[in-house]
């Protein structure tokens, strides 16, 4: 542990442009507490605020600006990709979507300190035509603030910082605790994932090719296929198996009104 | 959920990647179901 704290006092600057740029491009690296460290080493004079602001904000509009271009022409299979790294996939490109809807392109001003929508915005801005010099105005601008912020917070707590790190024992034991507590998180909420859908495992599952026969029999009558993708998965030109009718997941207590209780429903997503 | 409403449901292994791979018919989402996002353009 001791080696580690060492390193960051010897590669600040790296590690920072490394952290900022991993969570721009989608990486689930924590980037707020980074600037925050940064700010407090700032502040104890080990690093120089002006350059670790220009490093932030270069890793920041590095990573924004990739994902935006791969937004632009990668589109939902981009969005998709990342969402899978998310919480929640089926809700993330929606959630992010409705940011857009509600406060426009202000939302990349404040996107980077939404979890789950820090990811989303540069690509989706990318998906959605944003004109590339726009997108850069107010991504230069929402970087800068999120920079900012976090290196100012660092930089008035630098005391409590500078107590915490006082012996790299105790800083290694406190850091250990992190750890381990981070861990045991991490291992609950799977936990309690599997649990919730532990349920979802009873429902049949059944091949392609046993769909497909019965389809092609007399039977097929008594088949209903439904679609659950999330609309978000929808694009201009997308496909979907034939004959298959669509069921909303966000919005099932709606949807299943018209389902017909007589067939059975062979359910799909991507 | 469905089946604690009464629907008699299978889930299709693989999904429509499965389907599309085993060249099972397929056809285009109808320009009704496709919900449209906000454009800049």
């Amino acid at each position: 542990m001791n080696d580690l704290l060492s390193m960051m006092a010897r590669h600040g600057y790296a590690l920072t442009f490394c952290v900022l740029l991993a969570e721009a491009i989608g990486l689930p690296f924590p980037s707020a507490i980074a600037l925050v460290v940064a700010g407090a080493a700032v502040a104890s004079h080990t690093l120089v605020g002006p350059t670790v602001l220009l490093t932030g904000m270069t890793a920041l509009l590095l990573g924004d600006i990739s994902q935006f271009w791969l937004g632009r022409y990668a589109g939902w299979a981009l969005l998709g990709f990342l969402c899978r790294l998310s919480m929640n996939p089926e809700t993330c490109i929606l959630r992010s979507a409705e940011s857009f809807y509600k406060r426009g392109k202000t939302t990349l001003l404040i996107a980077k300190f939404i979890p789950g929508i820090n990811t989303m915005a540069a690509p989706l801005a990318g998906s959605m035509k944003m004109p590339f010099g726009q997108f850069l105005r107010l991504d230069f601008t929402g970087a800068f603030l999120y920079c900012l912020t976090y290196l100012l917070v660092g930089y008035g707590s630098r005391d409590f910082l500078a107590n915490l790190l006082s012996g790299f024992h105790a800083a290694g034991r406190a850091l250990e605790g992190v750890v381990i507590v981070a861990l045991v998180v991490y291992a609950v909420y799977h936990i309690a994932q599997a649990v919730k859908y532990r349920k979802y495992d009873v429902v049949p599952r059944v091949q392609v090719q046993e769909l497909a026969a019965r389809l092609a029999s007399a039977d097929a009558i008594n088949v209903q296929i439904a679609d659950v993708r999330s609309h978000g998965y929808y694009d201009r030109g997308a496909e979907r198996i034939r004959g298959s009718i669509r069921i909303e997941p966000n919005n099932l207590e709606e949807e299943i009104k018209s389902l017909p209780k007589d067939k059975d429903i062979y359910l799909y997503c991507t | 959920m469905l089946r604690e409403k009464g629907f008699n449901t299978f889930v299709i292994v693989g999904g429509l990647t499965a389907w599309r791979k085993a060249g099972e018919p397929l056809e285009s989402v109808p320009k009704d179901d496709l919900v449209k996002l906000p454009t800049f353009s």
